[in-house]
């Protein structure tokens, strides 16, 4: 039998009416129920009952199921999630074009500039890490009391190999030599020419191009030279077995062709000569002596070598005790220095030029942190801000179900997309910057995109920056109570003001030490170019002698003197700034123990105190009135100091310097020959009887007809050399090169930290003139006059900037007394730098907060009140 | 934690399922509603009370297989809970107990 239909209208009724998720099994049941009501009741009492029922499971009698577990939360790394993210974040950039500017401009400029400071930083690091074994070489140091030098005699390293297993091999090299280089017509004076053993290119991984690294440099008469050298002397030919002629002297065959060096050795050569070459004529090598300190000693060490500072300083102490056994009395002690270490870490004397600094790098390394901090806050501040704009959307969020874990995931993500956008830009400044940054540091430096090392590192700064910047807008918008948001009545400005005040104190303490650090640097580099050096170092044209004119001396001297131009003259052994020589070996009468510190000498003419106008402390100046002024000595003070005399009793005294006894006949006042970051050394100054270096004291403004007339002596004396001259003044200068290039940098990044500080005030102070809308408008309408209410707008700004400059002061004023602390003589940190700092901080802040305050307050209240 | 109310539709219905063990659905509910107690009740009370012990925990439900009966219709069979069955534990205890301290001639009609 079929089951009996219940009514069809009932039925109807129920699908239309009943909910749709329990429908199935009411409707089933229902079914089951007619059945059993019409077998025991008949169908009129079925129909009836059937009726009734339906009726009850009717809204708005039933109750819903809800659909509880059917219904899972979206998981948040869903793809319509993520679509969803970007789409939002999407259009809240183009929403809010402005404050997108402003956030992404400050991001990028700020990573632009940790990424150009890390370059830096790289290159600085890299130096001399590319030989195959650069852990395992050391160059041999020596210093004696207070004076440390790079060079070591040249006995040693032969010697100390054979005694010592440790050493595998050891390597010299000369101190760079000038000479004349020609080929054919082309002639030029070259500066980077060194001697070295002929196991240079086995220790040394400098790569040959051309020649055979084994036999190189086996033949002393043969050279090599770096490619660039090759091409300036040889065009596309093929150099190799090619003549080079030196010193208008000596032939030279071409053995081979090293690749250019590269800019981040400390070995810098166009040449090099083997030493076997040098051996021919030089005393130091005919001899092996262990007592003139005159070359650079490199040593391979074996590599089961302890190479920690306790195994260095075991493997000194073994050194120093094979000096002494080898019957030296000078008191020298000697290191070894890892290679890696000479360009960052050396602090010597007589040593190849272009170290760098530690503490550069250190100081660099933090002023990039810092930049990028204040570009993080910036963003911090202007998302925070303004997240009342996003509130709405996290309370809406939430009600749809968003976790809080969600929404910071969210936030978060947002934020790395903005710091991925700045970063793309940042490449692009940097390029644009690299050529300007090159030119400040003096450095090749080179952003390859492609290097694995640096895209990770990049990516990491952006991630970094992305989550530092998003970390707290995260944290503070995804805490948003959805109730209080979307009734509308929230307050978020007044919440996190005092955190966001203490962000931009931060940020404008960052810009203010670094704007004191500039004007202290300036101010110290200014003392130092200006400081009386003990002569007068300004139109000191100097030309070196070379070729003929050592044999030509007299005429020279004799040409010179004809002419009104280049009658003031003197000739030197060396320059002030260059003197390399010294020796330990000073006696003088009533010594009372051996005399330890080395005592420069530096051999001048009968004009020296004339010329250079440095000053008589006592006795007289070497003079042709004179005879046997060959055995005298002048002296400086520091060096009378030094012997316990005194301007009253030195002359007439009889010293012995250099094995050599004489009479000291006068005293200069003491003059500054090296860079002022060392105090001023003894002097023992000589009678010059051989020559070195003519300096003509020029007439202030005939500097040009001074040097043309110079070169026409120098054509006619010494016609196979070019002439080349210099400017004493600019050796000086450049004696603080390192410290002008951290100037400029030093400007340079403060400039930009001030600047990105003022893109996030400026973001600020134009979101806090639009929340004050209203305010102004009543202010205005009771009587408020424009500059009330700009100074009402400014003067929040100005309370945090006076803040940051107290804060400020203290952390600057200890970090550049440490600074200073390096130079010999220092400039005072007065108290105007600081003030002045502030100033400049102080006032670029107020007009940049100004351009939004004065157009808030100039706005028409009629239009500001209109909306209410 | 807090106790959820039980009403007394609601504890019947839940002995029913508990009776029921497995079988129970809203037809054979109300049956046996209709047989024990004999109250006529009708199928919205039934169902809008199971769902009710849903939300409270005391029952949880499933739909059945699909059967060739009832036009091919699903049913929703429910069973008791942990929840549910200690609900109607505490209940029956409470109940000796105050039963128990009820004094023997309480329930005496007076005066017979």
């Amino acid at each position: 039998m079929s089951a009996p239909k219940p009514p069809g209208w009932a039925r109807t009724l129920l699908r239309w009416l009943h909910p749709a998720n329990t429908l199935e099994e009411v409707e089933g049941d229902l079914d089951e129920l007619y059945e059993y009501w019409y077998r025991r009741a008949g169908k009129t009492q079925a129909v009836f009952r059937y009726s009734l029922n339906v009726i009850s499971v009717l809204p708005p009698f039933v109750k819903r199921r809800q659909r509880k577990t059917e219904y899972d939360q979206t998981f948040f790394l869903n793809p319509d999630m993520l679509s969803n993210y970007f789409k939002i974040a999407w259009r809240n950039m183009l929403r809010q074009k402005a404050y997108s500017a402003l956030n992404i401009a400050g991001l990028s400029i700020g990573m632009a500039c940790s990424i150009l400071i890390l370059l830096w930083v790289r290159n600085e690091l890299s130096y001399d890490r590319f030989h195959t074994n650069a852990d395992q070489l050391f160059r041999l140091t020596c210093n004696a009391g207070d004076f440390k030098a790079a060079v070591s005699p040249a006995g040693m390293a032969a010697g100390l190999q054979s005694q010592m297993p440790q050493i595998e091999s050891s390597v010299r090299i000369s101190k760079p030599v000038t000479s004349l280089f020609e080929v054919g017509e082309k002639k030029f004076e070259e500066k980077r020419v060194i001697f070295a053993d002929s196991n240079f290119l086995r220790v040394f991984s400098f790569p040959l191009v051309k020649g055979d690294v084994r036999t190189a440099l086996n033949n002393p008469d043969a050279l090599l030279v770096t490619e660039e050298t090759a091409r300036k002397y040889y065009g596309d030919q093929d150099p190799i077995g090619k003549i080079i002629r030196r010193n208008n002297q000596e032939n030279f065959t071409i053995a081979g062709v090293l690749a250019n060096t590269p800019s981040n050795s400390h070995l810098q050569f166009d040449f090099v000569i083997p030493m076997s070459n040098l051996a021919r004529f030089d005393n130091d090598l005919k001899t092996a002596t262990w007592g003139n300190f005159n070359f650079y000693t490199y040593f391979q060490l074996n590599k089961n070598v302890n190479t920690s500072d306790l195994g260095l300083n075991a493997l000194s102490k073994q050194i120093y005790k094979l000096f002494k056994a080898h019957g030296s009395e000078m008191k020298v002690d000697f290191h070894l220095q890892p290679l890696t270490a000479i360009h960052l870490h050396s602090d010597l004397q007589i040593d190849l030029p272009g170290h760098g600094n530690m503490q550069y790098v250190n100081i660099f390394f933090v002023v990039a942190i810092f930049i990028l901090v204040v570009a993080c806050i910036n963003f911090m501040n202007l998302a925070t801000a303004r997240s009342e704009r996003r509130a709405k959307e996290v309370g809406l969020r939430k009600v749809v179900g968003a976790g809080r874990y969600q929404l910071i995931v969210q936030f978060l993500g947002e934020s790395l997309i903005f710091s991925f956008l700045s970063l793309l830009i940042a490449i692009v400044i940097v390029y644009m910057l690299l050529p300007v940054f090159q030119m400040l540091t003096e450095k090749e430096l080179a952003i390859q995109l492609l290097d694995g090392k640096l895209l990770l590192s990049l990516v990491g700064i952006a991630i970094l920056t992305g989550l530092v910047s998003g970390s707290y807008p995260a944290l503070f918008l995804s805490g948003f109570a959805p109730v209080k948001v979307l009734k509308g009545k929230m307050r978020v400005a007044g919440a996190n003001l005092l955190f966001r005040n203490g962000l931009v104190i931060t940020q404008f303490v960052v810009a203010i030490i670094l704007l004191i650090g500039t004007a202290v640097v300036y101010k110290q580099l200014n003392f130092i170019k200006n400081r009386n050096l003990g002569f007068d170092k300004s139109n000191l044209l100097y030309l070196s002698m070379s070729g003929e004119l050592w044999n030509k001396k007299q005429a020279l001297k004799t040409a010179l003197g004809e002419n009104a131009l280049t009658e003031n003259f003197s000739i030197i052994s060396q320059l002030p700034t260059a003197i390399t020589s010294g020796t330990v070996d000073l006696e003088w009468e009533g010594q009372v123990a051996r005399n330890e510190i080395v005592v420069p000498s530096l051999d001048v003419d009968e004009n020296f105190v004339k010329v250079f106008k440095t000053k008589l402390l006592a006795g007289r100046g070497f003079s042709r009135d004179f005879s046997g002024d060959t055995a005298n000595y002048v002296i400086n003070e520091r060096a009378m100091q030094i012997m316990g005399m005194n301007a009253g009793n030195a002359v007439g005294k009889s010293i012995s310097f250099s094995e050599s006894k004489g009479t000291i006949i006068g005293v200069v006042k003491d003059f500054n020959f090296k860079s002022l970051q060392h105090a001023v050394e003894p002097l023992i100054l000589r009678l010059n009887r051989w020559g070195g270096v003519v300096i003509v004291r020029t007439r202030g403004g005939a500097n040009e007809a001074t040097i043309g007339k110079l070169g026409e002596i120098s054509r006619q004396l010494n016609p196979a050399y070019p002439f080349t001259y210099g400017f004493l003044d600019k050796d000086l200068d450049n004696l603080y090169r390192s410290e002008q290039q951290m100037g400029n940098i030093f400007n340079l990044f403060a400039g930009l930290a001030i600047f990105i500080s003022c893109l996030g005030l400026y973001g600020l102070s134009a979101f806090m003139a639009e929340q004050r809308k209203k305010e102004i408008g009543v202010r205005k309408v009771l009587g408020a006059t424009v500059s009330g209410v700009v100074a009402l707008l400014s003067q929040g700004f100005l309370k945090l900037i006076l803040i940051a400059i107290l804060l400020a002061t203290p952390i600057a004023w200890y970090a550049m007394d440490r600074w200073l602390a390096d130079f010999a003589y220092q400039t005072t940190i007065d108290w105007w730098v600081f003030v002045l700092a502030g100033l400049i901080a102080a006032t670029i802040a107020l007009v940049t907060v100004s351009f939004q305050s004065i157009r808030a307050a100039l706005m028409n209240p009629v239009k500001s009140l209109q909306g209410d | 934690m807090r106790r959820t109310y039980l009403g007394e539709f609601e504890e019947l219905v839940l002995l029913m399922i508990a009776i029921l063990d497995g079988q129970a659905y809203g037809v054979t509910v109300s049956q046996e509603i209709e047989q024990h107690t004999g109250r006529l009740v009708t199928f919205g009370a039934v169902h809008n009370t199971l769902i009710r012990l849903e939300e409270k925990g005391f029952v949880k439900s499933e739909l059945g297989g699909a059967t060739t009966e009832r036009g091919g219709r699903r049913k929703r069979l429910f069973k008791v809970t942990a929840l549910g069955s200690t609900a109607l534990r505490d209940i029956q205890q409470l109940r000796n107990k105050l039963w128990q301290m009820m004094p023997e001639s309480a329930l005496k009609v007076s005066g017979i």
